[in-house]
């Protein structure tokens, strides 16, 4: 008797609950091109600024990295952007790298997502600070000083962040000469 | 079925302040203290639980008479699971920016106790209209209670009010720093528990007073 | 060695750097609620551990093998009812109401063996127990995993089960921590004049934040023991001139 007491008390959930799933799989089918723009547009948005004299961007085929074409208004190729992330200082840091076409220098560097300390480590997204990286030539990795940066490959930590700045140019670094080494290789169209 | 209890009025005017969520039932505390470093993340959490509170309180309010009494909170978790669903998918269409700064606070309205307390005290046993006005009410005296606690936090910790959206700098940013920089440590966490603490302490006091009057 | 390095890193980042109450606030209802007597405190921290793992690990597989963009039990049936199907079936939808039913039968479960093997327990508990359901801990440690299934959609980090597993164990211990921490703290101040507005959880609170400046000390631990643990690779040799893309 009381089998039958919780079938017949359940149906209201199990109606419930197709209503909801059929409810559900509507919104998502509905929102989601929406949502999935916006994740590609918080990129694609930054590549104008990133890579100078370009006006858009776009996928680029790399296989199973991920690289941004950065094209201008002719649609000619005016460089690359290259996401990269690693530890920070305090969370998971996530940039964005502006190349020229050669992929010879740095054109720019934007951060996407930070968790570091407010007023002092977070201060990496301040574009002064972010502008040292413009102009860098991508052979030699980018070494960070805490005093007036001397040679040419060199940038100034910010005061009282230094893992944090380290964090940055560490993560830049590395995805930089993966990127070299994979343009030469001819992987990236 | 009956509607006895109080009237939606009364229902809407207790949820502001007499019967304020956070700060009189303290419930709810986890998004309190998580989103108000600034005001416009204390407004989106409002708003989401405006959204899933009233969908979910109508909802229940309309099939109660059908609710079997060991299976109620199943069916009131359910429903404010697919509510809260559809509030973060639209957050992440339309308010995208906010969305990634509230992250997992807005999946977790899903545990906020003010809700299933609702849904409980009010929803399940009154009817729709009353359930509405409750629904509006609470939202309101949680928006309330985030409001306060955001100011406080995002005035002292980065000068602004309403910075993101309206760009109002109550502390103007030409102050010399060395005259008044910045207490980052009103948007750390230590700040948003020392604030949300001395809060409840002042509502405490002012109760007490002007039950003494 | 450089598993057991990030699983070290992982586990400190988890239990004291990233506090689930002191960095992330959640677990605050019952860290102010239950947090009054020391063995109530430590009784519902193991409670919540345990759950949280359980319910980690349901999580995670359900998520796997059914939820996530291209999981292998769904795109299987899928492919049953449809043979020539394309693109990739998501389900991902569906997460947050797959993930508080299984806290809640998780938390059924806790409930049952408590009762049946700590008897006294379980009336200390009352209503607190059921109550681990709307722990905001094990439905954020479920969203942090789900984050990190790896899946057919864009995972830019990856777990097993393993290190599902670890995160959802250290999350609890971390909430074990706090709770014995402020429970202790709890029963010295008793014997206090606390101000009468601020009785209950106004000083709760209060004392919850001076424990979170003690614990943002903590921060900066993993990325210095990082360096330790795991010494930088050797810097790349010269990288030669990349030639110009033929466009």
């Amino acid at each position: 008797m009381k089998k039958q007491n919780y079938i017949a008390d359940a149906w209201l959930v199990i109606l419930l609950s197709l209503l909801f799933g059929g409810g559900l799989a509507g919104v998502q089918a509905s929102l989601k091109p929406r949502i999935d723009a916006n994740k590609l547009g918080d990129t694609l948005s930054q590549i104008p600024a990133l890579v100078p004299g370009s006006t858009r961007g776009e996928k680029a085929d790399a296989g199973e990295a991920v690289v941004y074409k950065a094209l201008d208004a002719a649609g000619a190729t005016t460089g690359w952007v290259i996401p990269a992330s690693g530890q920070g200082f305090a969370d998971r840091l996530e940039l964005l790298i502006g190349l020229d076409a050669t992929g010879g220098r740095i054109t720019g560097l934007y951060v996407l997502d930070q968790k570091e300390t407010p007023g002092l480590g977070d201060n990496i997204t301040a574009k002064a600070w972010r502008d040292q990286y413009a102009g860098k030539a991508t052979d030699k990795p980018i070494v960070v000083r805490k005093t007036k940066p001397e040679a040419p490959n060199e940038i100034q930590a910010i005061t009282g962040a230094t893992i944090s700045s380290d964090s940055v140019t560490a993560i830049a670094n590395a995805a930089v000469a993966k990127f070299r080494t994979d343009l030469a290789g001819g992987g990236i169209h | 079925m009956s509607n006895d209890g109080p009237t939606p009025l009364e229902r809407f005017v207790q949820g502001i302040i007499p019967e304020n969520p956070v700060l009189r039932q303290v419930l709810g505390i986890c998004p309190t203290l998580a989103v108000t470093n600034t005001m416009e993340g204390a407004m989106t959490m409002t708003g989401a639980v405006l959204f899933v509170l009233v969908c979910a309180n109508v909802l229940i309010s309309l099939i109660r008479g059908m609710l079997k009494p060991h299976l109620r909170i199943l069916v009131f978790t359910l429903t404010i699971a697919a509510f809260v669903t559809v509030a973060d998918r639209l957050l992440a269409a339309f308010m995208y920016d906010m969305s990634k700064q509230l992250g997992p606070y807005i999946p977790l309205i899903i545990v906020n106790c003010i809700i299933i307390a609702r849904c409980e005290i009010c929803a399940a046993k009154q009817g729709v209209w009353t359930a509405f006005s409750d629904a509006v009410g609470q939202s309101l005296g949680f928006g309330l209670a985030l409001g306060c606690i955001a100011t406080v936090r995002e005035v002292l910790g980065f000068g602004t009010w309403f910075g993101k959206w309206l760009g109002w700098h109550v502390i103007p940013a030409s102050i010399p720093t060395d005259v008044w920089s910045p207490w980052v440590i009103m948007v750390l966490p230590p700040g948003a528990f020392l604030t949300l603490g001395l809060l409840l302490g002042a509502t405490n006091w002012m109760t007490a007073r002007t039950k003494k009057a | 060695m450089d598993y057991l390095a990030t699983i070290l890193l992982l586990a400190i980042s988890t239990a004291l750097i990233n506090n689930m109450v002191f960095h992330f606030f959640v677990g605050n209802c019952p860290f102010i609620g239950v947090s009054r007597k020391l063995d109530t405190a430590f009784g519902m921290g193991a409670a919540v551990t345990f759950v949280t793992t359980i319910a980690a690990l349901l999580s995670w597989l359900i998520t796997w093998a059914v939820l996530a963009p291209g999981a292998p039990l769904t795109t299987w049936v899928w492919h049953l009812i449809r043979p020539d199907a394309k693109g990739v079936v998501d389900l991902s939808i569906l997460n947050y109401v797959v993930y508080i039913f299984v806290i809640a039968w998780a938390v059924q479960l806790v409930e049952m063996y408590v009762r049946k093997f700590f008897p006294a327990l379980y009336k200390a508990f009352g209503v607190f127990l059921p109550l681990i359901t709307t722990n905001c801990v094990i439905l954020f440690v479920c969203l942090e995993i789900m984050k990190h299934v790896p899946s057919a959609g864009d995972v830019p980090d990856p777990w097993g089960l393993d290190k599902a597993l670890i995160y959802a164990f250290c999350a609890g211990l971390g909430f074990l921590i706090a709770i014995v921490i402020m429970a202790g703290m709890r029963e010295e101040i008793e014997h206090c004049d606390v101000p009468k507005p601020l009785q209950g959880p106004g000083i709760t609170l209060i004392m919850a934040g001076i424990l979170s400046l003690a614990f943002l000390g903590f921060t900066g631990m993993d990325s210095n023991l990082a360096k330790i643990l795991k010494p930088a690779p050797t810097p790349a040799p010269e990288i030669k001139a990349a030639p110009p893309p033929a466009s």
